[in-house]
């Protein structure tokens, strides 16, 4: 097979192994590109919004005016938004970078004022990566999979996005937006879990900024700028990690899968022993069956990136051990967004026993993927 | 694009091509040579970052903040133009020495650059 | 415990009114006859015992009420040769007047019945608490205790309206670093006003609600970084008094990771944010912190500089209430040393030697 099939978009016969499963990556619309897909009543209503708008950054990432956020060498050439052509996507991080397999957060759902807003908005996205990312033009590589977009606000409306597109053959979770309050403990949640559990899907949330509800509110007053309030996020993860464990979501559906998408992972480790601790001092009183530690480890999973980078290296290393990272940690990249980490430079750092898991074999058994994919010749193979 | 080989002096351009501000980035070894014209002086930078290897030279040239109480916010740009931030995570480098204040274990690759005549010469 | 070669500190014990008629004994009026919360109340309260075996008095008044009682169990039972006092109030007060009378109450009677007066107050040293969010009254306060010989430390709440890194509080700071009192934030009894108690509202559990509120100094430690507080005020020491050090470790090294971008965005903390933490910030170590009696603890105490930040404290008479004996066995001789004294004595100018 040659560089022209790939021009030509078409795949040969050949397969090879999956080394790099990126579980975080960030497709978004072109221009005008998702309203079709938003349902009707609500098309006009968001066209009018929107009509004028400005940007509405607050905690701005750095150079913000110039990079968006954004890595700024992944802007398309035809003036889009970065992460708007399903094609560039693939050059600079499955051919360039080795990520074999990408899975797609799109972060374009949120921002509705009503939960039938932002359920809207989900079923639109859905339609939209079905359309523009996962169809046999876009998706001819066969190495994208998408997100059922679920409304988590609107538990019943959610329930039934996930049926809608269970079974789907590149749908490989559901996303929900991890700010939403009451925390997922609420048994309001439970048509989420149980629809997600009936098709065997994980739920996965990556963190997002909005105003309000879409906003982590830290409970001792609002943070001064992107540095305190971007670290501090983990908290909110911390949270919602504590709120599944203790409120029993785990014994309610014994094979619900949770990944933690951009929110840090090393305080995973502190705060096993802090819920073990509490656990060991008052733990009949929750009604749990196991020690939290054990539901971590069996029914949760974090996100690589952003990879945090201790000045001895050796404690990065000592800390994955001691909180068994190989069962619980999933690669990802973040691509196309500022934070983000090459594949080839977090394999680098994932101490060689763990390598394989994290790279790669955690991620197919999590998001039920392929072992082998078409063969691209010319890819860069990250480790 | 012609890759140059390395470990020798070349003519990267002439003065007048890099004005005061701008930059080229020459084919020099594997990821090429940025040459930046910061208010007359020429420097010369490895088109690599060191944090996770993006493409350094497609980043912004600017300088750095400082505080300055007299200014509204409290702070101000100092010495315009002479750091450039990498394109992926924004860490800034002096273009002068490749390095940082604040970590400089952390540093560029930087290449010496003379002017002869119109000529402007890198040896990498 | 009393064959230690060192003296030995619990940086934790708390203390209480006898009752809510001996607090508006110590109060004046108007303030004495109006209505606000007792330390204890049922919101989120432990669903078992809140305090710890041993601790009730047979009069039936508040658990670490009565200098003597308390004396003779950290002090002769417990083998401990000093301990900060650190006194609970009933909460955040909306109304700062109403605040102030409560808290200046609280520091007279620790003054009278704990410090000035009886067998063990040489053994004493007390943490007046002030409101942060009446910052002029507050400043005034540390002025009248700061040459007091045994009030050691200043009070914060944890559950603010604002992080500490914001520019209002500084008085407070700069008062701190002139009377050179550490200060020390801890979680406030009772109710009041606060945010809620998580980024996703309240807890359905006390499991949960007891596991994140400590973790919640995070917030304020690095919103004092990033606003450069301890580049304005070098000699503040803070040490945050619920523990969860642990922490700290993964959070700095996320802090730092994201370092050098962000710090063009605040030019007044230019240093990369582990920088600030060596001789500005201590932690309590309480019962329910550290990885356990793993072999790995030494190792884990010393990442990030831990092994010089923690003050061993019992939070005595809460039902948390921590053990030396409880400590990793796998710390070495100097941590050890160095949780249970010489941190402490440093931080709060204690004599190296047990009072005779």
């Amino acid at each position: 097979m040659s560089q022209t099939l790939i021009d030509e978009r078409k795949l040969g016969t050949e397969q090879v192994q999956v080394r790099v499963v990126d579980s975080d990556v960030h497709p978004y619309p072109r221009r005008g590109e998702l309203a079709p897909f938003i349902p009707g009543k609500f098309r006009k209503l968001f066209a009018a919004r929107g009509e004028g708008v400005g940007n509405s950054v607050f905690y701005d990432p750095p150079d913000y005016a110039h990079a968006s956020a954004m890595r700024v060498d992944s802007f398309p050439a035809d003036g889009e938004f970065a992460g708007t052509d399903p094609h560039l996507t693939f050059r600079q991080l499955i051919m360039e970078s080795g990520s074999d397999i990408a899975i797609l957060g799109p972060l374009n759902s949120s921002g509705g004022q009503t939960e039938e807003e932002t359920h809207a908005l989900a079923v639109a996205t859905n339609l939209w990566q079905d359309n523009c990312w996962l169809d046999s033009e876009n998706n001819w590589h066969q190495r994208y999979r998408g997100s059922i977009v679920a409304a988590i606000d609107a538990p019943d409306l959610a329930a039934r996005e996930i049926e809608q597109w269970a079974g789907h053959p590149y749908m490989a979770q559901v996303l929900i937006n991890a700010e939403m309050r009451p925390a997922w403990g609420d048994p309001r949640y439970n048509p989420v879990w149980e629809a997600a559990t009936r098709h065997n899907l994980p739920v996965a949330c990556h963190l997002g900024r909005g105003q309000h509800n879409e906003l982590p509110m830290s409970p001792v007053g609002f943070l001064s700028y992107n540095h305190d309030f971007m670290v501090t996020y983990s908290l909110l993860a911390a949270n919602q990690v504590m709120s599944l464990v203790f409120d029993g979501v785990f014994d309610r559906f014994p094979t619900l899968r949770i990944v933690f998408i951009e929110h840090a992972y090393s305080w995973i480790l502190p705060l096993m022993w802090r819920m073990d601790a509490i656990y060991a001092a008052r733990g009949p009183e929750n009604g749990l069956k196991r020690k939290p530690s054990e539901y971590v480890k069996d029914h949760i999973w974090f996100t690589t990136q952003p990879l945090d980078f201790p000045e001895d290296k050796l404690e990065l290393t000592n800390a994955l051990e001691w909180m068994e990272a190989d069962k619980i940690l999933l690669f990802s990249s973040d691509y196309p967004h500022w934070t983000f980490d090459e594949p080839r430079w977090v394999a680098k750092h994932i101490p060689e026993r763990m390598r394989e898991r994290i790279m790669f074999q955690n991620s197919i058994d999590v998001f039920n993927l392929p072992s082998t994919v078409p063969a691209l010749p010319g890819q860069v193979r990250a480790f | 694009m012609h890759r140059l080989a390395r470990g020798r002096e070349h003519v990267v351009a002439t003065v007048d091509e890099i004005a005061p501000g701008e930059s080229k980035v020459v084919p020099i070894g594997r990821h090429g040579v940025g040459v930046y014209n910061v208010n007359g002086k020429f420097y010369a930078i490895a088109n690599y970052c060191p944090h996770e290897g993006g493409p350094l030279c497609v980043g912004r040239t600017h300088g750095q903040s400082v505080v300055d109480p007299e200014r509204p916010g409290g702070a101000a740009e100092a010495r315009e133009g002479e750091f450039i931030y990498c394109p992926w995570h924004q860490w800034g480098f002096e273009l002068a020495t490749g390095t940082t204040a604040v970590k400089p274990e952390w540093s560029i690759r930087t290449y010496p650059v003379r002017v002869e005549g119109r000529n402007v010469i890198v040896t990498a | 415990m009393s064959s230690a070669p060192h003296p030995l500190i619990d940086a934790s014990v708390h203390i209480f009114f006898k009752s809510d008629a001996d607090l508006r004994g110590h109060m004046h009026e108007p303030f004495a006859s109006r209505g606000f919360p007792e330390p204890d109340v049922a919101w989120f309260a432990p669903p078992g015992k809140k305090y710890a075996p041993g601790t009730a008095n047979p009069d039936g008044s508040h658990q670490a009420s009565d200098p003597e009682t308390v004396g003779r169990a950290i002090f002769a039972e417990r083998g401990f040769d000093f301990a900060i006092l650190h006194p609970m109030s009933g909460g955040v007060m909306p109304d700062r007047h109403l605040g102030a009378a409560i808290l200046t109450a609280t520091n007279e009677m620790m003054a009278e019945r704990w410090l000035d007066t009886g067998v063990y107050a040489d053994r004493f040293r007390g943490t007046i608490r002030i409101d942060p969010n009446d910052v002029d009254n507050a400043v005034r306060e540390i002025k009248r205790w700061r040459d007091h010989p045994r009030i050691v430390q200043i009070g914060l709440p944890l559950q603010t309206q604002e992080p500490y890194g914001r520019p209002h509080f500084k008085p407070l700071w700069r008062a701190a670093c002139d009377a050179s009192l550490p200060v020390a934030v801890h979680l406030e009894m009772g109710a009041g006003i606060t945010h809620p108690p998580t980024p996703s509202g309240i807890a359905r559990t006390y499991s949960q609600h007891v596991s994140f509120q400590p973790i919640s100094y995070l917030y304020h430690l690095m919103n004092m970084i990033t606003e450069g507080v301890f580049e304005e005020f070098p000699e503040l020491k803070v040490v945050w008094a619920d523990g969860a050090a642990d922490h700290l470790t993964p959070m700095i090294w996320r802090m730092d990771t994201f370092g050098r971008p962000h710090l063009e965005q605040t030019p007044w903390a230019p240093r990369i944010p582990s920088a600030y933490l060596p001789e500005h910030v201590y932690f309590v170590q309480g019962a329910l912190d550290g990885p356990g009696d793993v072999e790995f603890a030494s190792e884990w105490l010393r990442m990030t500089g831990k092994e010089d930040m923690l003050l061993f404290g019992s939070s005595y008479p809460d039902w948390q209430l921590a053990s030396p004996e409880k400590l990793p066995s796998a710390w070495t001789d100097e941590q050890r040393e160095k949780v249970l004294w010489r941190t402490a004595a440093g931080l709060y100018g204690l004599p190296a030697a047990v009072p005779a």
